[in-house]
């Protein structure tokens, strides 16, 4: 199954991920500000969550992660090198 | 980049030994392919606008009939579920889904099943990242259409996709089936 990990420092609490998600998986922590999930069991791995994040403060294990062949083999061996 | 080219002898032959080209040969090709394919999209829609879905969905609808007749017909729909899975292959690989809440994949309703599909790979997904495209335009009505004529094929029934999400590594589609036939 799904597990999606948040990582609190990173968040900034604009609830983008709660509004975007169609599965209603986070909901807003009113206390802590911040967002929390709810309802993992209900998560597809679209990953939209991780596209509007502003803080890249999500990660999704033991999802299918779909193939990316729209990404240069050459160009992404350069920027390994540079990154 | 320096483009070698390949000089040789060609002999008229049924099977032919030599196809040429290594894997970065056919990366390259993919790449101007998706490249050419997302624009001809966006001028499609530039041109005709809306009706831009139409006709996709209408190219996609040809090959998913003319896919779905190399299978065996069903009326049973996981089965025909699975076999087009098989005909799509691992390029458009989706599997049944269903919110936690709900006890089977297959629902009936109001004289229609309906069942939702979560499409994990997809090539048009690629293609339109390559291009830098939003999802949900023309180039998707393509596997709709695509999904739609295979599975009238297959079951000798009416069937309709709809989108329900499209994000960066799945889409969920809802596929209705309507029983009254064709
Ligand atoms: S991956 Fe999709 S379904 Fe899962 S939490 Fe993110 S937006 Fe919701
Ligand atoms: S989108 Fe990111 S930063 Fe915003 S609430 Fe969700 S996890 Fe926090």
């Amino acid at each position: 199954m799904v597990k999606i990990e948040i990582d609190e420092e990173a968040c900034v609490g604009c609830g983008s991920c709660v509004e975007d998600c169609p599965n209603d998986v986070y909901e807003m922590d009113e206390e802590k500000g911040k967002t929390k999930v709810v309802k993992e069991e209900d998560c597809m791995a679209c990953l939209s969550c991780h596209e509007i994040c502003p803080a890249q403060a999500m990660e999704h294990h033991d999802i299918h992660v779909a193939k990316r062949l729209y990404i240069d083999r050459k160009v992404k061996s350069v920027l390994d090198k540079m990154i | 980049m320096e483009t070698e080219e390949v000089k040789g002898t060609f002999k008229p032959e049924l099977i032919p030994e030599e196809c040429g080209g290594d894997i970065d040969d056919y990366e390259e090709a993919l790449h101007v392919l998706m490249k050419f394919v997302g624009s001809m999209s966006s001028a499609l829609e530039q041109v005709s606008g809306r009706g831009a879905n139409a006709i996709v969905y209408q190219a996609g609808k040809r090959m998913g009939h003319e896919a779905g007749k190399l299978v065996e017909k069903t009326d049973d729909l996981e089965k025909a579920l699975q076999e087009l899975s098989e005909i799509l292959g691992m390029e458009f690989y989706f599997e049944m889904w269903k919110p936690s809440g709900q006890d089977e994949y297959i629902t009936e309703n109001n004289g229609e099943t309906v069942v939702k599909l979560l499409f994990m790979d997809c090539v048009v997904r690629q293609t339109l990242r390559r291009t830098g495209l939003p999802q949900k335009g023309p180039l998707c009505y393509l596997l709709y259409g695509y999904m739609v004529g295979a599975v009238e094929e297959v079951m000798d029934i009416k069937g309709k996709l709809d989108i329900d999400h499209v994000g960066p590594n799945a889409c969920l589609k809802t596929l209705t089936i309507k029983w009254s036939g064709k």
